[in-house]
């Protein structure tokens, strides 16, 4: 590990001035009932969950310790489910580009041509939403997507489409566009952390020497924003592979997503099937976030205002 | 406020160049308008007359905020909200505040696991520490799911929130002030109550407020660990599954204000503490 995390800087100097006698177990005590609630409500029902993936449900909807690997397996041979699966991670990466091609001008122009003072206030305008209810967010594009909705009433008006169309509700289209509009914040307040700390006299610089704008961009700009890409595109998308609410409200049937199984499972009272499911998601997500764990930089993203 | 010399202002400026910057501050106003569309639509649904919202708007009206009023079914969802967001808020302040100082200060040899485990509930999808969690409760633990349960599913993302909060503000605090409080005779916990409390309070208000707004908000946890007592998201769900009732925007309405009222009061706090910070640093 680095040791520029902020225990090794915050707390390097103080070896000099408190004692280092009657350090352990008392100072550690403040950290139990935190400790507690992790392990206690996250650590220990994940590990309930993988138990019970191993369970079978029988006709009463009882467990059944009748250990067998049937719930997984099954997971990589019915179809639905693979295609469900494969579906959600392309979805995912769709909309963290999506998130990206859109936050990464927003975010440069913010950095480069705006005042700080503007910048402020745009910052929080971007925040703002986003501490707004996510089941309302959803809910008011419902309104805006649907059959009737906002935007087939616009479109109308000005003439591009003659009847109200369903193109834009109950399917994948408008699953992401909903989902764009939900994570664009995370990427922008990412991007925007990165490039703030950019010096963009280096890109004057490598213009002067001769790097045409996009030379500069690439070889200059991007290596050093690369910290920032990676942060945002976790934030983007690791929510997507959880996202139930959003393919439930204007999803449809066709519009599922790979956690909508998982609850399907769970309403139909079918835990181990649905344990099986939603652990191989945790699995994969603990996993990326662990490699990953140096840009979970939750401070940057979400704590900001 | 003194004026920022740009250096893009200094140099010969491309037409180009020029186009590059109008086609960018197109595409950051676009990007706020699409932020800020179905907020707009919610609010000006909430006055509706007409019942199934849509546009055109046929005309103005407050009878779905007079309706939402009378509705005992929303006031109860108001009031769990509040209790669960309360306890949540309080809870979580006092163990995440705690936790802080061991994380900053001693020295641990695991202090980065500890850390990664304690941003783990904030990034996993909710709907798996939902469904961990209703296993737990049901299957394990046999416990009916109730108000409780639901302030257990809040506590999982809360209390790192809290934890993540002061120990930003942890890391900026000037240790000689608990030394020089010590050297003039003051015990460590007459430090901790007079010195060291009181200049990171900003950031544990700033937790509890922030824990109040993520509670009240909460649907996915919730949605797995709810019993027979909604709370304002669930009944929000419940009413719009079952067909929308229009003054789903009044309530919508209602929260999105309430929301930011704490949000930015919030906001105020952590700046007034980072100012505070900064004529500390002088």
């Amino acid at each position: 590990m680095t040791t520029e995390t902020a225990s090794g800087a915050g707390s390097a100097p103080l070896a000099v001035g408190s004692s280092p006698v009657r350090r352990p177990i008392g100072r550690l005590a403040p950290l139990v009932p935190g400790l507690l609630v992790i392990v206690l409500l996250f650590l220990v029902p994940m590990g309930f969950m993988l138990v019970f993936s191993f369970m079978r449900t029988d006709v009463n909807f009882n467990l059944v310790p009748d250990w067998n690997i049937d719930n997984y397996a099954r997971f990589f041979t019915v179809a639905t489910y693979v295609r469900t699966f494969l579906k959600t991670l392309l979805m995912a990466a769709a909309v963290t580009t999506a998130g990206l091609a859109t936050a990464m001008p927003f975010a440069y122009f913010l950095v480069r041509y705006v005042s700080p003072r503007l910048q402020r206030a745009i910052l929080l305008a971007v925040i703002v939403p986003f501490w707004t209810s996510y089941l309302l967010r959803v809910y008011a594009w419902q309104a805006i997507l649907g059959e009737h909705g906002a935007l087939n009433q616009v479109l109308q008006a000005i003439g591009l489409i003659k009847e109200p169309s369903a193109l834009f509700i109950y399917n994948d289209l408008g699953v992401g566009i909903t989902l764009w509009y939900l994570y664009f914040p995370f990427a922008a307040l990412a991007l925007y952390a990165a490039l703030d700390k950019f010096d963009f006299s280096q890109f004057n610089a490598a213009q002067d020497l001769g790097a045409r704008p996009d030379q500069a961009f690439r070889l200059i700009l991007l290596p050093q924003i690369r910290a920032g890409i990676i942060t945002a595109c976790i934030f983007v998308f690791i929510p997507i592979l959880g996202e139930f609410l959003t393919p439930a409200l204007v999803g449809g049937a066709s519009g599922s997503l790979i956690a909508n199984l998982v609850v399907n499972f769970f309403r139909g009272a079918q835990y181990a099937e649905g344990s099986a499911l939603a652990f191989v998601i945790a699995f994969i997500v603990t996993v990326v976030l662990i490699v990953f764990r140096r840009y979970l930089r939750v401070e940057d993203v979400v704590a900001r205002g | 406020m003194a004026e920022r010399i740009d250096p893009i202002e200094l140099m010969p400026v491309s037409r180009h160049a020029r186009r590059t910057r109008g086609l960018l501050a197109i595409l950051t106003g676009a990007m706020i308008a699409f932020l800020y569309i179905p907020i707009v639509f919610l609010v000006l649904f909430s006055f509706e007359t007409s019942n199934t919202p849509g546009l055109p708007i046929t005309g103005l009206t407050l009878k779905w905020y007079e309706t939402m009023l009378k509705d005992r079914q929303i006031q109860q969802a108001v009031l769990n909200s509040v209790i669960v967001a309360a306890i949540v808020a309080v809870v979580a302040s006092v163990i995440g505040t705690m936790a802080a100082f061991p994380l900053v200060r001693a020295r641990l040899r695991f202090a980065d696991s500890i850390r990664l485990l304690f941003t783990l509930p904030i990034m996993i999808p909710g709907a798996l520490l939902g469904i961990g969690l209703l296993l737990t409760f049901r299957r394990v633990l046999n416990v009916e799911l109730s108000l409780a349960t639901v302030i257990a599913g809040h506590l999982v993302f809360t209390v790192p929130f809290v934890l993540l909060i002061v120990s930003a503000r942890l890391q900026g605090f000037d240790r000689r002030l608990e030394w020089a409080a010590a050297d003039l005779g003051a015990s460590p916990g007459q430090t901790l109550r007079h010195i060291v409390l009181p200049l990171i309070s900003p950031a544990i208000l700033a937790g509890a407020l922030l824990s109040v707004t993520l509670s009240i908000d909460e649907f996915v946890i919730t949605f797995f660990t709810i019993g027979p007592q909604p709370t304002l998201p669930l009944y929000i769900y419940t009413s719009i599954k079952l067909g929308v009732s229009p003054e789903v925007n009044a309530v919508a309405t209602v929260i999105l204000v309430a929301t930011l009222s704490v949000f930015g009061a919030g906001s105020v706090l952590l700046r007034s503490g980072r100012r505070l910070r900064r004529r500390e640093a002088r």
